[in-house]
C-alpha cells in the first residue's frame, strides 16, 4: 500500500485574466495524494479549483507551479492516461455514435482491438447496464444513462485509476445511488476512485478519505472517519427500549458530574432513502401489472 | 476500509510513442460523424443541378452544349470541395471543444498531434469519396448527353466528312478520363484548403470566425501571384510593408497553383509530371501548417 496513484505536491495554477497584468489564483499551493486502491473525494464549494485540480491531473492543463503524478508517472506524460479513466461532469461525448460504438471508439484509442475489446464492451454495457440500450445513439440517453456510459468509458482499458468530476450531480436519486454502487464496487475490484464533488452527503457514503478545499486551498484532509467525527460525543441506538429503561439511562446520566445527554428521540433516515424505499417498492408492484398489460 | 481487503491493480500496457491505429480511429469516427450529420444529401443537389444543366442548355451547338455542362459541373465540384473543407473542418475541432468531447478524448492516451491528423484525414476521407460520386454522376450525364448528340448527328444526314468532324468536335468536348486529374486537382486544392481551417480553428473562438478567415485566406490565396508582384515591385514601399509582404507570401498558400484543374477541363492535356509536383507541394502545405497547428494546439489548455 506504499505506491500513491495520485500525488500533487505544491500545485499552483493561475489564470491570466483580460488585459493586462490581472491575474486568478485557481490553486494555491495544493499538496494531497490518493493511495493506491481508495475511494479520495476532494469536496469544496463551486470556484473553490476543484476542477483545476482535475484537469491538472488528467493533462489536460500545465500546472503553473508544483507538479501532479499519477502512479509516479507525470500528469502530462501520455502513460499516465493509459492508467486513467476520466468520467466527466456533463456528457461529454459524441452524440452520432451509438453506447456500443462510443465504448469501442474510445477502446480503439487505447490500443484495443479485435475479440478483446468486443468482449470488454459487452462486460462493460452489462457492469453498467446499458445492453439493451447498446444500439441507441447517445442523444437518445437520459442523463443519468450518459453517465452511466460516461463511467463504463472510464473504465474501458481497465486502468488503475478512475477519476470522476461530479458523478451524481443531475442524476435522479435511484440513478445516483446506482452510480454509488457501482464506486463501491470498482473500490472492491481494486480501482483507485478519485471523486470531486460539492454533493457532500454522497462522498460521505463512498469516500475513504477527504480532502476540502476552498478557494484553492486545502482546508482539512483526512480519513472521513475521522474528520466527522465528534469526539467529545457518543451516540447510543436503541431498539425497543422501554420507558422504564430510558429512565434508568437518563438516571445514571443525571448522576454523572461531566456527562449530560444533548439530544434524545427517534432516529430518522433520509429523505432520499425513503425516496428510494418508495420508488423500488413502486417499480416492484407496477412490473407484474406491465407484464399482465403486455401479455 | 481496511487497507488488507484492498487489491491494487496491476499497471496497464505500454503506450506506443505514436499511433496510426489512433490517428484512424479519430478519422474513421469523424467520417461516421460527418455522413450522420447527412452532409451527402449535397450530392443529389449535385445530381440534381448536373440533370438541369444538361437539358436545359441554351447553347448553340453540341459541342458547347458539352462544353458548358462540363464547365458547371467541374465548377460545382471544385466548389464544393473547398468549401465543403471549410466548414467541415471548422466546424469539427471547434465543436469538440466546445462540447468538451475532447476532454475525454484527450484524458485517454492519445497524443494532440494525432487527434489533428485523424481530424484532417477523416474530413478528407469524405471530401475524397464525394469527389469521386460526383466524378461518376458528372461522367455518366457527359457520356449519356455525348452518346444523344452523336447519334442525332449521325441520324441527321449530310455529308461524310461534316458528319466526321461534328462528331469529331462533340468527342472533344465530351468526356475524357484526363478529367479525373482535374478532380484530383480539386482534391489537392481542398486538402490545403482543410490544413489552413485547421491551424486557424487550433486558435480561433468560434467556428463562424473559422470560416470567415478561411474563405478570405482562400480569396486571398487565389490573387497570390498577382497581389504580391505588384506589392513588392512598388519601389516606395517600405523596409517593413516589403518584409510583411514576404511573410505573407510565404504564409498564404498561393491557391493560383491549382488552376490547372480549369486547363483540363477547358480540354488541355496535363503531364503526369504537374500532378507529381502538385501532390508533392500539397504535401508540403500539409505539413508545414499541421506543424504549425500542433505548436498552437499542443499547450492549448481547455
Amino acid at each position: 500500500m506504499s505506491e500513491n496513484a495520485v500525488e500533487v505536491n505544491n500545485l499552483t495554477k493561475v489564470f491570466r485574466t483580460g488585459i493586462g497584468n490581472q491575474y486568478v489564483v485557481a490553486v494555491d499551493n495544493l499538496s494531497f495524494h490518493v493511495k493506491a486502491g481508495e475511494v479520495y473525494g476532494l469536496i469544496g464549494p463551486n470556484g473553490s479549483g476543484k476542477s483545476t485540480t482535475m484537469k491538472v491531473v488528467l493533462g489536460l492543463m500545465a500546472a503553473s507551479k508544483g507538479e501532479a503524478k499519477v502512479f509516479g508517472l507525470d500528469s502530462g506524460d501520455i502513460r499516465a492516461r493509459n492508467e486513467t479513466g476520466f468520467v466527466p461532469e456533463n456528457p461529454y461525448f459524441y452524440k452520432h455514435l451509438t453506447g456500443a460504438e462510443t465504448l469501442k471508439f474510445y477502446g480503439k484509442l487505447c490500443g484495443m482491438r479485435g475479440k478483446a475489446l468486443k468482449s470488454r464492451v459487452e462486460e462493460l454495457l452489462e457492469l453498467v447496464g446499458l445492453e439493451n440500450a447498446a444500439k441507441r445513439r447517445l442523444g437518445g440517453y437520459s442523463k443519468g444513462m450518459l453517465q452511466r456510459i460516461g463511467l463504463a468509458q472510464s473504465l474501458v482499458q481497465n486502468p488503475r485509476l478512475v477519476i470522476l468530476d461530479e458523478p451524481t450531480a443531475g442524476v435522479d436519486p435511484v440513478g445516483s445511488r446506482e452510480i454509488r454502487d457501482l464506486i463501491l464496487k470498482l473500490k472492491d475490484e481494486g480501482y483507485t476512485v478519485f471523486l470531486c464533488s460539492h454533493l457532500l452527503e454522497q462522498v460521505q457514503e463512498v469516500c475513504d478519505r477527504v480532502g476540502i478545499i476552498f478557494e484553492g486551498r486545502m482546508r482539512r484532509e483526512g480519513p472521513l472517519e475521522e474528520l466527522i467525527k465528534i469526539e467529545t460525543q457518543t451516540a447510543m441506538t436503541l431498539e425497543n427500549a422501554s420507558p422504564e429503561l430510558l429512565e434508568k439511562i437518563a438516571d445514571l446520566i443525571a448522576a454523572d458530574d461531566s456527562a449530560s445527554i444533548i439530544e434524545t428521540g427517534h432516529p430518522k433516515t433520509t429523505l432520499e432513502r425513503l425516496f428510494i424505499q418508495i420508488a423500488g417498492k413502486r417499480s416492484k408492484e407496477s412490473k407484474p401489472a406491465d407484464e399482465k398489460e403486455a401479455s | 476500509m481496511s487497507d488488507e481487503a484492498i487489491t491494487p491493480r496491476a499497471p496497464g500496457k505500454k503506450v506506443p510513442f505514436f499511433s496510426l491505429t489512433r490517428v484512424w480511429t479519430i478519422a474513421t469516427s469523424t467520417v461516421t460523424q460527418l455522413v450522420r450529420m447527412k452532409t451527402f444529401y449535397f450530392l443529389l443537389a449535385f445530381a440534381l443541378l448536373l440533370l438541369l444543366v444538361g437539358n436545359v442548355s441554351f447553347a448553340s451547338s453540341p459541342a458547347q452544349a458539352l462544353s458548358t455542362l462540363k464547365k458547371v459541373s467541374f465548377g460545382a465540384i471544385d466548389l464544393f470541395a473547398w468549401l465543403f473543407a471549410i466548414v467541415a473542418t471548422a466546424l469539427l475541432i471547434p465543436r469538440d471543444i466546445e462540447d468538451r468531447t475532447l476532454y475525454t478524448i484527450l484524458s485517454k492516451p492519445v497524443r494532440r498531434g494525432e487527434y489533428l491528423l485523424g481530424k484532417l484525414a477523416g474530413v478528407l476521407v469524405v471530401i475524397g469519396v464525394s469527389l469521386l460520386v460526383m466524378f461518376v454522376i458528372c461522367s455518366v450525364m457527359i457520356i449519356w448527353k455525348q452518346a444523344g448528340y452523336m447519334a442525332d448527328e449521325q441520324a441527321g444526314g449530310g455529308r461524310p466528312e461534316d458528319i466526321q468532324a461534328a462528331l469529331s468536335l462533340i468527342s472533344k468536348n465530351g468526356f475524357r478520363i484526363e478529367l479525373l486529374a482535374a478532380v484530383y486537382g480539386s482534391f489537392l486544392k481542398a486538402s490545403v484548403v482543410a490544413a489552413v481551417t485547421i491551424l486557424l480553428s487550433t486558435f480561433a473562438s468560434s467556428s463562424l470566425f473559422t470560416i470567415i478567415i478561411s474563405i478570405l485566406v482562400f480569396l486571398v490565396g487565389h490573387a497570390h501571384s498577382m497581389a504580391t508582384d505588384y506589392w513588392l515591385r512598388e519601389t516606395d514601399s517600405s523596409m517593413a510593408v516589403q518584409m510583411l509582404l514576404k511573410v505573407f507570401k510565404i504564409i498564404i498558400p498561393n491557391f493560383q497553383l491549382f488552376s490547372f484543374s480549369e486547363g483540363i477541363v477547358a480540354g488541355a492535356a496535363v503531364a503526369p509530371a504537374v500532378l507529381a509536383q502538385m501532390t508533392g507541394l500539397t504535401a508540403g502545405y500539409l505539413v508545414v501548417f499541421l506543424f504549425l497547428s500542433l505548436i498552437t494546439f499542443v499547450d492549448k489548455e481547455f
